[in-house]
């Protein structure tokens, strides 16, 4: 029997534990007062300290006045107009995908899915200059319609119609995740209780399906009104003047351009945290009356419906393929064209005799006719993502801010979960975690582009003590800013899936650790760590990707120490052939968004595909690829006995001969 | 060994252990016993260490342990899911608390080794994840993985309650054999009287967060201490006034403000109950088969009882046959009005 440790022994003081939870109530006070509620605190102030431009006195009701007076609230109705009207196609769209694929029997329903699902690695300004390369007044398609119609109007495809169709497209991603896992959560036996009560195929998915979807539909419902009021790379790309691109232009003109800018600028941000607090607040009341919980004991797997009617059946498909064909044109079309040479991609026509690799490697020298009738040559005016210092610098630039801002959200969200996941001592979780736990939820109320703005008027100052008086606006500091932007952005969106993980975590686990002498740093490293960390993974990557193509955080902090790959592409769509320049931007573009696709591929497969796979797994594979390599190396292994058995023949001969040899001398 | 003194643990107003006292001797097999709620587990983790009572004390071998942390009690527990580590094979499961205590990587292997080959675990499965083993074979690898520490104690909270019935009652007779190979002091929670009755040295019956009685298994189930106990273990009878009325118009000495109880087994029927203190009359209302026996629900005078028979597989009685049945005086068990036992 071991001795166990005496009463009485002193455990308080100045020990390890004590100091790191000193550290951590420090450092999560500063994150929170520092760079979530201070900035933002100062933007209000704006609002209300704006001068006026004809006396010079501070006049806290002028903006409001401007406000009231007409000439802003454009910005405020269009996005509006475009959140509503996105909630509606997006709802559409989104449940007709998740249908199609999950409920209803439609042939080809894999390779659908897989169509219906490339915005989750092609989406943001990528997807943006996408539909741009197919449907601008250039565009692919529109020359296409132009030919076949040429009284079309070769701008269609601009302002609101153009930034509707677009996100509508790339929001349903949402949809494709979070409502198809909804659908197939549904008990099977609940439809077939309700078919054998004699309701029809249709009422059946109006009165017991569509029920169970409503908590999902109604949280994607106010995430898309969110997104649909802050979008910018969309508005800013195809032209529709919304609220965020408005408060990025103010926050970068000056007093002399117009009437306090700054200020309208942190108005609009105000006006658009004040919806986002509406709209959330709703939706946790909504959450707080409770889901349709599935009472079944034994759930059964939902089969899929046949569609019986033929010609409902027949529209089902057409529909389904329709959806499909405009998912992946564009992501084909790119794929395509990121191979084919400029002067191709110029004309708008496939050469299938001449494919390049031009766009991804190498330089090549361009000669053109300048406006002098006189012939230049450019040099290396051609060139590919990963030989064009600009594209390679915004990557390099994305790659690392992405993933430090991703890592850092990860580890950050884990150990406050970890810590408000502690019970007391009655058994009870502690109020200081759930303090914790709504100070990192606290950026949830605030758009984006609010935190944005505010780091950048906030800390463009060397009187901020608390970041040692440095300038963080300022040159290079400009990258840990955009850091501390993407990290804290993402703080809300990693707490909810990283928790949710954390109560997947049987607390009979922590128990048996700290029965076996585990203290609480032990425990969690060895044990809760490796069972959330394929979840961990996930929300890594998700946010890494995100942030990876992310434009309207860099286009706030605009800055060229802190261009992003999103910049570059957006840069790509406008200096095209400018005086010899930048000749291939558009097919460098296309291989940018190739590559960005599969950077986001790979990483989804390898945290969903691999990292998802749970130990037993992951030992019965190890298995297998032990025996096959067995198997693989059986032959050699024989051919190497044999060799040194012959060698050991040889040796023993040698051995003899010597013998024989000494015994002679 | 183990000593429990006037334990009262509190979560918030409520009040889940009144002044727990217990006192389990070295090498015992100690159950706790008791219907869901009633602070048997929290007892446990008292022991343990997982709560922390308001007033009172834990002693082990004469050492005060209320404040000791839990990682240093050096008392073990298997738990009702086991809580084995799912991100860790078999063998680092058992190896953890090991590992923890910085032993050499040769000691820590030959210890693995040497309590999985008592326990039945061969060096096969000790390479694979706990999700691939039965339950059966789970719950080997968590009690090992207690063991292997060599703790003063071992705790278990509803072990078997996860297993269906057939493996439930083989691992019950290997648990029982386990720990008196180990010789190690064992406390057990459960809420299967059956369990505690087969697997105890002794049993503390809990109710609403108070100990009914402490016993041996023989003194709980045919002294119940309360009229509680009593009815919590076993099957039983409780004899309503009509009945009461009747046996004591036949001369048995019942004093009607008590409560009188009757085990079913201690019922003779037909021609057995000749031996009988007092012969009743009856009617069969209806049987249940258990195949091993058969419960009888019989009228007698103002009341329905119900008695077991051995299946012998000749005397099966038919609903609506008329029998004798026939009771001891020295079966009856009588409570007072505060539930507490009464000798007659």
């Amino acid at each position: 029997m071991t001795a166990m440790r005496a009463r009485g022994e002193k455990r308080g003081g100045l020990r390890p534990a004590f100091l790191l939870k000193l550290f951590g109530v420090g450092f999560f006070v500063y994150l929170f007062f520092g760079f979530m509620l201070l900035p933002t605190l100062n933007t209000l102030t704006q609002i209300f300290t704006a001068k006026n431009p004809t006396t010079g006195a501070t006049d806290p009701w002028a903006v409001i006045r401007f406000f009231l007076a007409g000439s802003m609230s454009k910005y405020l109705w269009n996005s509006v107009k475009l959140a509503v009207l996105l909630v509606v196609t997006v709802n559409v769209v989104g449940v007709s995908l998740v249908l199609l694929t999950e409920y209803f029997d439609i042939k080809g329903a894999n390779i659908l899915r897989m169509g219906y699902m490339t915005t989750l690695i092609y989406g943001g300004i990528a997807l943006g200059t996408g539909y741009l390369f197919l449907y601008d007044s250039n565009g692919i398609i529109t020359t296409l319609l132009i030919n076949a119609f040429p009284g079309m109007n070769p701008n269609w495809f601009s302002g609101f119609r153009a930034v509707l169709f677009t996100m509508t497209f790339a929001v349903t991603s949402n949809h494709m995740l979070f409502l198809r896992n909804a659908i197939r959560g549904i008990d099977y036996n609940t439809v077939e209780a309700a078919r054998n009560l004699g309701a029809g195929p249709l009422r059946v998915l109006w009165k017991v399906v569509f029920p169970t979807l409503l908590p999902t539909m109604f949280s994607l419902t106010v995430m898309t009104f969110i997104t649909g009021l802050c979008a910018m790379s969309a508005p800013v790309l195809l032209g529709y003047d919304s609220i965020n691109p408005e408060i990025v232009r103010l926050a970068g003109s000056s007093v002399a351009d117009e009437a306090f800018p700054q200020a309208r600028a942190a108005l609009l941000s105000v006006i658009l945290a004040l919806f986002t607090i509406g709209l959330l607040t709703i939706l946790s009341a909504y959450e707080k009356r409770g889901h349709y919980l599935s009472v079944s004991k034994t759930k059964a797997r939902l089969v899929k419906q046949k569609i019986n009617n033929p010609i409902a059946n027949a529209l089902a498909h057409i529909y389904a393929y329709v959806l499909f064909v405009v998912y992946m044109t564009p992501v084909v079309m790119i794929v395509i064209f990121s191979f084919q040479t400029h002067s191709a991609i110029q004309m708008k026509t496939l050469d299938f005799s001449n494919w390049t690799l031009i766009n991804y490697v190498g330089q090549q020298d361009f000669s053109y006719l300048t406006s002098r009738g006189v012939h230049r040559v450019r040099q290396g005016a051609i060139s590919g993502v990963f030989s064009n210092e600009a594209t390679l610098g915004g990557i390099r630039t994305s790659f690392i801010l992405s993933a430090l801002a991703a890592a850092a959200a990860c580890v950050i969200v884990v150990v406050a979960c970890n810590y408000i996941f502690k019970r007391n001592k009655k058994g009870k979780l502690r109020r200081s975690g759930a303090v914790l736990e709504y100070s990192l939820l606290f950026p949830w109320l605030l758009p984006t582009i609010l935190i944005c703005y505010s780091y950048r008027i906030y800390f463009n100052s060397n009187d901020i003590w608390y970041v040692a008086n440095q300038n963080l606006y300022y040159m290079e500091n400009v990258r840990l800013l955009i850091i501390i932007a993407y990290m804290v952005v993402k703080l809300p969106f990693s707490l909810r899936m990283i928790k949710a993980s954390f109560y997947a975590i049987d607390s009979e686990l922590e128990d048996a650790a700290r029965s076996l002498g585990a203290g609480g740093l032990t425990t969690f490293l060895r044990v809760k760590l490796p069972i959330i960390l394929p979840s961990v993974l996930a929300v890594f990557a998700l946010n890494f990707n995100a942030l990876f193509t992310e434009y309207d955080m860099s286009a706030t902090f605009a800055s060229s120490y802190g261009t992003s790959y999103a910049m570059v592409l957006q840069s790509m769509t406008r200096e095209e052939g400018l005086y010899g320049y930048n000749v291939n931007a558009t097919g460098r573009r296309n291989a940018s968004t190739v590559f960005i696709m599969l950077v986001s591929g790979l990483i989804l497969y390898l945290v969903y595909g691999i990292g998802s796979r749970d130990l037993a797994e992951r030992l019965q594979r190890r298995d297998k690829w032990r025996k096959r390599w067995d198997k693989m190396k059986g032959p050699f292994v024989r051919r190497k006995a044999s060799m040194v058995n012959e060698q050991q023949n040889l040796i023993d001969i040698k051995d003899v001969a010597a013998d024989f040899a000494g015994a002679m001398r | 060994m183990i000593e429990l003194k006037d334990i009262v643990v509190q979560f918030g107003d409520f009040t889940a252990l009144h002044n727990i006292n217990v006192h389990v001797k070295e090498g015992e097999f100690f159950t706790f016993l008791g219907p869901s709620g009633c602070g048997k587990t929290t007892t446990l983790r008292a022991i343990t260490g997982f709560v922390e009572p308001v007033q009172g004390s834990v002693h082990v071998a004469g050492r005060d342990i209320t404040r000791v942390p839990i990682e240093e009690r050096n008392i073990a527990i298997v738990f009702q899911s086991y809580a084995l580590f799912p991100t860790m094979t078999v063998y680092d499961n058992i190896a953890f608390g090991l590992k923890i205590r910085r032993l050499k990587k040769d000691e820590i292997d030959r210890k693995v080794r040497a309590i999985a080959k008592k326990l039945d675990l061969s060096d096969e499965q000790l390479k694979k994840a706990v999700s691939q083993l039965s339950g059966g074979q789970q719950q080997r690898v968590a009690i090992a993985r207690s063991l292997v520490n060599d703790p003063d104690i071992i705790c278990m909270d509803e072990p078997l309650s996860n297993l269906d019935a057939k493996l439930r009652v083989q691992l019950r007779n290997e648990l029982k054999d386990m720990q008196k190979n180990f010789g190690i002091t064992s406390i057990y929670v459960t809420h299967d009287q059956e369990e505690a009755l087969t697997l105890s040295d002794r049993i503390a019956v809990f109710n609403k967060g108070y100990i009914e009685q402490i016993g041996t298994p023989n003194e709980v189930y045919n002294h119940s201490a309360t009229e509680f106990v009593c009815n919590f273990i076993g099957d039983i009878n409780r004899l309503e006034a009509p009945l009461v009325t009747a046996l004591r118009q036949k001369g048995m000495k019942l004093d009607p403000a008590h409560s009188h109880y009757l085990r079913l087994e201690r019922l003779s029927l037909g021609e057995e109950s000749a031996s009988a203190d007092l012969i009743l009359p009856g009617v069969v209302e209806s049987r249940e088969y258990y195949g091993l026996y058969i419960k009888y629900s019989i009228r007698l005078d103002g009341q329905v009882i119900r008695a077991i028979e051995k299946n012998d597989g000749v005397h099966i009685h038919e609903p609506g046959e008329q029998l004798n049945v026939g009771l001891m005086a020295r079966d009856l068990m009588r409570y007072d009005a505060q539930g507490k036992a009464v000798t007659a």
